[in-house]
Parts: C-alpha cells; structure tokens; sequence
C-alpha cells in the first residue's frame, strides 16, 4: 500500500546553536536580515529590510504605528506563518547561516530558540510552576529534577524566584501584570533560546514594573539576543544598544542608540524621535 | 533648513521661550559692556553706573533660563537637536551671566579710574574691547544662526585677543615703574584688560556651544596642531 502522507525531502533541520566567538574575532551576526520585502496578501509592507542584529545586545526597533516592526519581528521566529496569506516575497532571515524559511526548518525548534515575549502578558491557566515547565514537556523533557531545576534556574533569571518561590503551585493568574509578564519572560527562558523577541513587553504596566522589565533585559542581554519594539522612546534609550527607525515599511536607519537619539543621521529619523511627525 | 514644528505646540513654545529670553540676554550683555566700557573711554560714572545696574536683570534671566530649560528637560523629554538646543541655551545663559559680571567689574574699575587724571594708556583698551565685542557679536550670530562655520572661525580669534591683553600688561607694567604715583590706574586698566580676555573665553564658550547646537559637534578642548 502507497502511503498518502508524502514523504519530506529531507529531515526537518535543527538549527545550529550559537556559541560565543573567540576572544580576538569579531563578533558575529545573531540575526541576518537581507533584502526582506514582506505582504500580507496584496499588500506589501515590508520593502527591502536589511538589518544585521548583534549578538548578546539589545536591539530596538521604532518607528509609527503601521511602519512593519512588529511585522518584521514576527518574521524572526515565523509567527507570521499563521496568518493567512502574509509572506515573505524577497531576502532572507538568517540564524547561525541557516535561511529560517526554508521548507526543512522546524519551525517547532526555530521558535524555542526564538522566544517571544509578547505586549500583553499572556500566562497559560495553570500554576506559576506548571507554566515554565510546559515549554520543557513539550521539548520532550520528562525528569522531574531537571524540570525543577529548570524553573527554579528560569525564575531567577526574570528576577521573579523571591516573589513567587514559596507559591509556585498558585495560579499564575494571581499574580500582578508585571509578574505575570516577568513569568512570561521566564518561560521562553525555560527552553533556554538565544534570542527573545519582545513585542512592547511593558505596553500595560506601570513605571515600577516597567522598571523591573527594563532592569531584566538589561540582565539578560548578557546571555541573550534580544530584539525590542517600543513605542516608548525613553525605553529605546534606556534599554538599547542599537536602535533601528522604520517607516512606511522601510529601516530608514539604524545606528548605536546613543548616535539615534542625539544626532540621527536622517532627516526622518529626528522628525520622528523629536515629536515632528506627522 | 526650518525644522517641521512639534506635534506639541507647547515644545514649540517652550522651546521659542527659552531662545527668546536667550538672545534678550545676550543684547542685555552686549549693552551691559558697551556702558562699561564707554563709561571708560568717555569718563562717563552715570554709564558705568547703568552697567553695574544691568548686572541684577541679567542674573534674572540666567535663573529663569536654567528654571525653564529644566522644565523643557521634565515635560517633554527632548532628544536629538531638540536636547542639543536645551543644553546649548543653558550653557549660554551662563556664559553671559558671567560676561555680564565681567562688565560690572570693568564698571567698577572705569569709576575708580574717573576719580583721577586720564591715563594715555586708557587707549590699549580700545583694541582689546573692539576684539572682545566682534567676537561675542559673532558668537551669538552663530548661535542664533545656527552657523557652524561662523562658530568654528570664532575660536583661534581667541589667540589674537590674548595677545593683545600680553602687549597690553606689559607696557603697563612698564609704565608702572616709569610712573609710580599712577600706580593703582595702571593696575585698574591691568584688570579691565584682564575682564575683556574672559570676555573672549566666554565669547569662545558660546560659539563651542552654538558648534554643537547646530552639528551635534564638540569642538571644545581641540589637541594644538602646529602649522607646518
């Protein structure tokens, strides 16, 4: 009998994971966006984006509403796959030199190693323990030691294991909009990826736990990638390293932040940050 | 080129406040040191009165450009040109404070030097005040101009005023022991001449500030490249 489930032309290919250059080399590029254009359906919104994301820093991206930086981050661990119709028409996104895109990526794997942290905190229904420990389940991780030390090791690294050690069995929904969102954070931390997507992670929190947040990426940029998007300006300042303006689908530019937010090179880009717009 | 205007009209007027109050300063300066110095030349006390008078209005304005260009800091969180011009207009304000302090002081030294015979020598002044004033006229142009050019070709002008203040002192200082009993004028004509050269770091201050209003660009403290 011919089975009817088509074979694949080649096993789902893992990524190879990023290792730290040696000490004398230049540092290589975590994410290499080239020549992007993106649509959704007929319309294009993304317009021939290159951009090379520096490893173990924070990149912001800015730019008005509708300019494609969310598009363009969902691009980055292929969440935009599960929109009808919305694709990538042109360039490439690499990880490590492998296209993302390519048919024989395992998107499953792509997303563990790129977490995403997303504007509204969205915990699962389940106790703060069970909620970290999901993602390791999924990955096949079935030692409850392991497990434990997983989310003891995750919680410590969002900075929420003092506030929640001695109730990690409670329901997630307990706990304030910024743990929950640090909660979040701790679970694409769990499957431990490399870099973190952040959608306007403190869009619905107030200035203490926006704090917190911000305090948090500036720890983990130690250890990982992470890519921002803000549309609070401060923030971009505060928490990154580079910064890159969008606008109407286009990087017009991108540049060390400090250079961003007092002397930009493009016209644009200071009508932008300086209230002009518009 | 005219920058757009803020979406916030009230950045716009803030920002307009403080270089208004800015260039009003800087013409209260300007008026402060020609009294001054004309209160010298033409042994005028009611001029040099007028400047030491001018000090109190002109300390005002560098309080409420320092309280205004803190609250611009607070409310809108200025970046880019914006912060460059905030910055600039603070470092400004108290660049002609002190000038204007240098003028009082040129004042109280023009009425002590009224209360005697003119002295000859009260004509190396002119040079040195000439110098002073085009190059204060000029940094502020800069400023208000936004004129990269102008404020960079202000700084070495600063060399040409020192070494009028050097000629200056030391034929003072020669007269001082040609002619004892004039002692205390030379000395007083020693410190107007010693004001106006600050007058000239202070006139450098603010075309270094205004270089980097326009372009973003320190200028400050450049390493000395000698001529080949």
């Amino acid at each position: 009998m011919v089975s009817l489930l088509k074979m694949p032309e080649a096993l789902p290919q893992q990524l190879p994971r990023q290792s730290n250059p040696p000490p004398n080399e230049p540092e290589h590029v975590a994410v290499e966006i080239s020549g992007v254009d993106f649509a959704y359906g007929n319309q294009q919104v993304l317009f021939d984006v290159d951009l090379d994301v520096p490893p173990r820093a924070v990149t912001a991206l800015i730019g008005p509403s509708g300019c494609g930086k969310t598009t363009l981050l969902r691009c980055i661990n292929r969440m935009n796959d599960l929109i009808d119709g919305a694709r990538i028409t042109g360039g490439s996104i690499k990880i490590d030199n492998v296209d993302i895109n390519t048919a024989n990526v395992d998107v499953v794997d792509l997303r563990r190693r790129v977490g995403m942290v997303f504007q509204k905190s969205n915990p699962f229904p389940k106790s703060i323990y069970e909620n970290i420990a999901y993602g390791l389940r999924i990955a096949g991780v079935k030692k409850r030691s392991r497990i434990d030390e997983a989310v003891e090791k995750s919680l410590r690294a969002s900075a929420l294991w003092d506030e929640v050690k001695d109730r990690l069995e409670k329901n997630a929904f307990g706990l304030s909009g910024g743990q929950q969102q640090r909660l979040c954070i701790a679970r694409a931390l769990a499957v431990e990826p490399e870099v973190i997507l952040m959608d306007e992670p403190c869009s619905a929190l107030d200035p203490i736990a926006t704090a917190k947040i911000e305090e948090l990426i500036h720890q983990l940029k130690r250890e990982y990638t992470i890519i921002i998007v803000t549309h609070n300006m401060q923030q971009a300042g505060r928490v990154s390293d580079r910064t890159a303006f969008f606008y109407l689908g286009r990087l017009i530019e991108f540049d060390a932040t400090e250079k961003i937010f007092s002397n930009p090179r493009e016209r644009q880009t200071e009508d932008y940050i300086t209230g002009r717009f518009g | 080129m005219i920058a757009p205007k803020h979406i916030l009209g009230n950045f716009d007027e803030a920002l307009a406040s403080l270089r208004n109050n800015v260039m009003m300063m800087s013409s209260l300066t300007e008026r402060s040191l020609d009294r001054a110095l004309e209160g010298l030349f033409e042994r005028n006390d009611d001029l040099c009165a007028n400047a030491i008078a001018d000090d109190e209005e002109i300390d005002q304005l560098e309080k409420q450009i320092d309280k205004d260009g803190v609250d611009i800091l607070l409310r809108f969180q200025p970046v880019a040109s914006d912060l460059r011009r905030v910055v600039s207009a603070m470092k400004l304000s108290s660049n002609l404070e002190r000038m204007a302090d240098q003028a009082t002081t040129i004042a109280r030294r023009a009425r002590k030097l009224n209360q005697h015979p003119p002295l000859a020598e009260t004509d190396l002044i002119k040079p040195m005040y000439e110098h002073a004033l085009s190059m204060f006229k000029d940094s502020v142009d800069a400023y208000a101009r936004e004129d990269v050019d102008l404020g960079r070709s202000i700084v070495p002008r600063d060399d040409k005023l020192d070494d009028l203040n050097r000629a200056a002192s030391r034929r003072l200082i020669q007269r001082m022991a040609e002619d004892p009993e004039q002692l205390r004028g030379y000395l007083n004509l020693i410190f107007i001449g010693r004001c106006l050269e600050r007058v000239g770091d202070h006139a450098t201050n603010i075309a270094e500030d205004a270089v980097y209003a326009a372009a973003a660009e320190d200028i400050r403290h450049q390493p000395f490249v000698p001529s080949a």
